[in-house]
């Protein structure tokens, strides 16, 4: 028993666990290509990087199947690729090619795949809760187990709208799980200061639901707390609610000088909270996976998203039909 | 004195000007000083686009930071209106209005009906509007005829710097609720601006430009589309008088009715939605008041009837343009002034 | 000059995923204001003038202010000043650590802490000879004993300003020194708790708190007291041991807790509440006294290691690992015995009154 255990000490396989690593590299290496190609001129609109948050999304999604819904924020390219949505099609999306995710119509603030139960990004702070509740009550309703997962910002978390879900959720006893990422920061403003009460488990104690805080540059501090949290309320034991501690490694949006932020932070958390570099010594030590081994991932993600941002680049734009399609199912 | 100055530095006067004079004046909104509780730089936003950049170091804690709570802070406004103070809150994207609506249209647009005259609600609520920003469907709605149609509300959207200075330091000063909606795409947009504090009054129309031909009425970006159209009418032969009705709600029917009776023929233009907007309201009452004027049916030239897209091939066919307005003139002036059906 | 008493209150403590897995107690930011504020107005009737605080950004801190200012402006003068620690805010571990170093060097005469077992193991390990005042607003809480925290605040009052003997004020603490030599780097990590370590066969960190028994495999305890719950339970339920007795406990313990009956031989299996409202059954080999300054070296080969109820270090069978119990390795404010004293000796009378001999 013991020598298995040796073999590899974590709650996951080793083809798990570097999924894992893959899903969060991915995420990585998608908003670091981004920051750069924005920087070039060569992406319209505002773009909100979830870089340095992998672990979050990566540890939560890997308890759900595509049955299982989620409600993205303003953030939420890393919620799409970790809920499996295609990266292609995310790119292109971000470009505004027809090839897109949402055919170009939605670009990067509301990716969406409802087949991968993926319910959008959202440019609205706070309204995924209200929606999750739905399709959580849908999942009730229907007696299918589903559970549906929301995400919302620190900042977001003072919304009416998700404050009022928490109280829905627990008087209807629906199987949500809400996630706060808690990145310090709403844009400039520090979450110290905004949220009066200064935590999250006390909100949620306040609404009658347990809450959990867990640092979330720590995948498998994540992994473990929401599995237990979504088996919760998968088994109909009702809502909960999950706070994750992380660190935003790039300003609020694509553009932002941060100067709010005080000298040497983002120095010091890219140093000392990327959860990618723990994730991979934490494998590493163990013996369970080689570096060589992440390594060989990071080249196929690598060429991944080059070839995403190629494809989305030759990928045709939307025609002058386009606009006035898919206003409505029928008119 | 007079210089160039953007839209955006106007508006930052205007601000600065009226917290000076009124020290009822509060300034509220998400981010509008910035990096309040955070150990970086005191005033490090100034606001999501920077307009309010530069008030704190001057106002202090008449600038008030918020949490992201437009229901609460929106509604906080409204309620220090009723009692006494100025408050202008700025909710970033006029498109939040989603999320405190009922602050706005329930509360404080009733109040003084609803309590016999007895109230006062002396708030502005400012915010970017408009399209071409690439900020897809939940970031450029231009939401105007929402907020005209409740009585209650007064409606002003200016097209460059100096309106928007005189516009606002109008609104502040006026002592029923204000929606001020900003364009985005004209933040950038400089003019000649006094650096004095003026008023514009509410209700009067600013005619750029005289023309007999036909009467192009807008407001906001399209203005600029509009006087692009009349600059290329013109070359024809056509002369368009262009009407920049900066206030929405109340509008300025009399410069409307006596351009549209001297011209014969007008065009509505309205970034909105093509269904029960300015575009419609102003044809309309025109139908109304100076059928026996009109020598060929009204033209509208709006935004369709879609969500705002994201992609950029896609938005610039949204925003209605120079070419499509210039089209819609010359359509009033075809023998017959008849136009095909408009699917809306 | 009157004497400066430190505090540390821990914002984070009781947030972990024992509030889903056992209904555990989640005690608000404001409730532990309140109860700072309690224990200020009590130090402050004793005499207590300047209190050092560890600075937090997780809102302990400014509810306090706000009460204290709150009380200044009604015109009460209850609290004594507050004085927050000059350092960085990391939100982690490490800033109990530097607090407490920082306040024992400015020379408080006694730390209060809020926080659960974890916290008060972050204080121990630095508060050298000063001694500690435990509140409890953590999870395990089987060091910090459960009273109310106004007593808690009158004894420290009492203690700190010299009316009561130090013989009788303060008490000698146990605790486990941890040794972890790597095998592959020979790099050696030390650590320590004050109640308890467990030995357990799953080898990462994770959510950190320790709720599956499945895994438990052995068990050191400094005191074993029936009426605690955690991984202390366990050893005090089948043979108490005191705090002020030397040596400990230690427990060995099986992986067929469930499948009661099919054990291994001498197996026998334990009803105990191993975490909030969790009562679970496991199964105990063996057990036997764990006297001080011998070290022992567990059966256990590869796993992790959690201290007081967390998950603190993982080892592999590459690794040496040896725990060793020291008698006397801190000191607390003893206060039953404090609040004794001052009822014996009318210490709160308006002039003491000697006591009659005892
Ligand atoms: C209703 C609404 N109000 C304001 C905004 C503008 N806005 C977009 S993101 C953001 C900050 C969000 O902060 P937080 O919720 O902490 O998420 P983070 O950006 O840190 O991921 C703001 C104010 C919005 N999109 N929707
Ligand atoms: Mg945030």
């Amino acid at each position: 028993m013991s020598a298995t255990m040796s073999a590899n000490p974590f709650p996951l396989g080793k083809d798990e666990l570097l999924q894992a690593y893959r899903t969060m590299r991915t995420i990585r290496e998608f908003e670091e290509r981004l920051h750069v190609d924005f920087a070039k001129g060569d992406i319209p609109g505002f773009v909100h990087l979830y870089a340095g948050e992998e672990a979050c999304a990566t540890g939560i999604m890997m308890h759900l199947n595509d049955n299982d819904r989620i409600a993205s924020t303003h953030r939420g390219h890393g919620h799409c690729i970790a809920k499996g949505v295609d990266v292609h099609a995310m790119m292109a999306e971000i470009y505004g090619r027809s090839t897109g995710a949402c055919r170009g119509k939605g670009g990067s603030m509301h990716i969406a795949d409802l087949s991968k139960g993926m319910m959008g990004a959202n440019g609205i702070l706070g309204a995924g809760a209200p929606l999750i509740c739905g399709a959580a009550l849908a999942a009730k309703v229907r007696g299918d187990r589903g559970v549906g997962i929301t995400f919302v910002g620190d900042g977001a978390s003072n919304q009416g709208t998700f404050l009022e879900s928490l109280n829905l959720a627990a008087v209807w006893n629906l199987p949500v799980v809400f996630v706060v990422e808690n990145n310090g920061y709403a844009e400039s403003t520090a979450m110290e200061w905004a949220v009066s009460c200064d935590s999250y488990v006390d909100r949620a104690t306040g609404f009658g639901m347990p809450g959990v805080t867990v640092d979330g540059t720590d995948f498998f501090a994540v992994y473990e707390a929401a599995g237990e949290i979504i088996r919760r309320a998968r088994d109909g034991g009702g809502p909960a609610l999950l706070e994750c501690n992380m660190v935003r490694f790039y300003g609020h949006f694509e553009g932002d000088a941060q100067t709010y932020r005080a000298k040497g932070e983002l120095e010091s958390i890219r140093a000392s909270r990327d959860c990618l570099t723990i994730l991979s010594e934490r494998v590493i030590e163990a013996g369970v996976i080689g570096r060589d081994e992440l390594q060989a991932v990071d080249r196929e993600v690598g060429a991944l998203i080059e070839d995403a941002v190629r494809a989305a680049k030759a990928a045709p734009l939307p025609v002058a039909e386009d606009l006035l399609r898919d206003v409505y199912v029928a008119y | 004195m007079s210089r160039k100055i953007s839209m955006k530095q106007a508006i930052n006067e205007a601000l600065d000007l009226e917290m000076r004079r009124d020290p009822t004046v509060i300034v509220m909104g998400e981010d509008i000083v910035g990096g309040t509780g955070a150990h970086g730089e005191d005033d490090a936003w100034g606001g999501v686009l920077g307009v309010t950049k530069g008030l704190y170091a001057k106002h202090g804690n008449r600038l008030m930071d918020t949490p992201l709570s437009e229901s609460a802070y929106i509604g906080a406004a409204i309620g220090a209106a009723a009692c006494g103070l100025r408050p202008v809150a700025e909710l970033m994207f006029l498109d939040f209005m989603g999320v405190c609506f009922d602050q706005i249209f329930n509360q404080a647009a009733k109040f003084r009906y609803m309590f016999g005259g007895k109230a006062e609600t002396p708030v502005v609520i400012r915010g970017m509007i408009g399209a071409g920003f690439r900020a897809a469907a939940q970031h450029s709605q231009m939401l105007t005829p929402l907020f005209t149609h409740i009585p209650g509300l007064k409606v002003v959207c200016p097209s460059n710097a100096y309106d928007a200075k005189g516009l606002l330091i109008q609104s502040i000063r006026d002592n029923d609720p204000v929606i001020f909606c900003e364009h985005k795409n004209l933040y950038g947009l400089e003019c000649e601006v006094p650096a004095e504090s003026y008023a514009i009054p509410f209700g009067e129309a600013n005619v750029l430009r005289d023309g007999d031909d036909v009467t192009i009425v807008s407001y906001g970006l399209t203005v600029h589309r509009a006087m692009e159209a009349a600059t290329a009418l013109a070359k024809d032969g056509t002369e368009a008088e262009v009407i920049d009705l900066r206030t929405l709600s109340p509008i300025d029917w009399d410069t409307i009715i006596e351009s549209v009776e001297r011209t014969g023929r007008l065009v509505v233009v309205d970034e909105a939605h093509p269904r029960c907007n300015l575009a419609t309201d102003i044809a309309a009452f025109v139908g109304q008041n100076a059928f026996g004027a009109l020598k060929a049916g009204v033209q509208m030239v709006t935004a369709p009837h879609t969500p705002v897209p994201f992609a950029p091939t896609l938005e610039d066919l949204y925003i209605p343009s120079a070419d499509s307005i210039a089209v819609a003139a010359r359509r009033t002036l075809a023998p017959g002034g008849q136009s095909p059906r408009i699917a809306a | 000059m009157a004497p400066v008493v430190g505090i540390v209150a821990n914002p984070v403590s009781a947030r972990d995923i024992r509030r889903v897995v056992a209904n555990a107690t989640s005690l608000q930011i404001a409730d532990r204001a309140n109860i700072l504020l309690r224990v200020l107005a009590a130090l402050r009737a004793c005499g207590v003038q300047d209190v050092l605080m560890m600075p937090e950004n997780g809102g302990i801190r400014a509810h306090v202010e706000r009460g204290v200012m709150r009380a200044k402006s009604r015109g009460e003068d209850i609290y004594p000043s507050l004085h927050p620690v000059a350092m960085p805010v990391t939100g982690t571990v490490a800033d109990t650590h530097r607090a407490t170093v920082e306040m024992r060097r400015a020379g408080v005469a006694a730390l209060v802490v809020l926080g659960g077992d974890g916290t008060h193991r972050a204080v121990a390990a630095d508060c050298g000879t000063v001694p500690i005042a435990g509140i409890s607003t953590g999870t395990n809480n089987a060091f910090p004993e459960h009273r109310e925290p106004t007593i808690t605040g009158l004894a420290t009052g009492l203690a700190v300003t010299g009316r009561v003997p130090p013989h009788i004020a303060f008490a000698a603490n146990k605790r486990i020194d941890v040794s972890l030599i790597n095998g592959a780097n020979g790099g050696a990590v030390t650590d320590l708790a004050l109640v308890d370590v467990a030995l357990v066969t799953e080898r990462y960190i994770g959510a950190r708190a320790l709720w599956r028994t499945e895994n438990f495999r052995e068990l050191y305890v400094t005191f074993a007291d029936p009426e605690v719950i955690g991984m202390s339970a366990i050893a005090g339920l089948l043979e108490p041991v005191g705090r002020d007795e030397s040596g400990g406990l230690m427990v060995r313990l099986s992986a067929d807790g469930d499948g009661a009956g099919e054990g291994r031989r001498g197996t026998t299996t334990l009803h105990a509440p191993i975490a909030p409202g969790m009562m679970a059954r496991v199964g105990v080999t063996d057990w036997r006294r764990m006297p001080a300054d011998v070290a022992f070296v567990p059966e256990v080969a590869a796993g992790s290691i959690a201290l007081d109820g967390e998950r603190e270090l993982s080892f592999t069978e590459r690794d040496r690992l040896s725990l060793t119990l020291r008698d006397g390795a801190f000191r607390t404010v003893n206060v039953a015995a404090v609040m004794r004293h001052a009822g014996q000796n009318r210490l709160l009378t308006a002039t003491p009154v000697p006591a009659t001999a005892f």
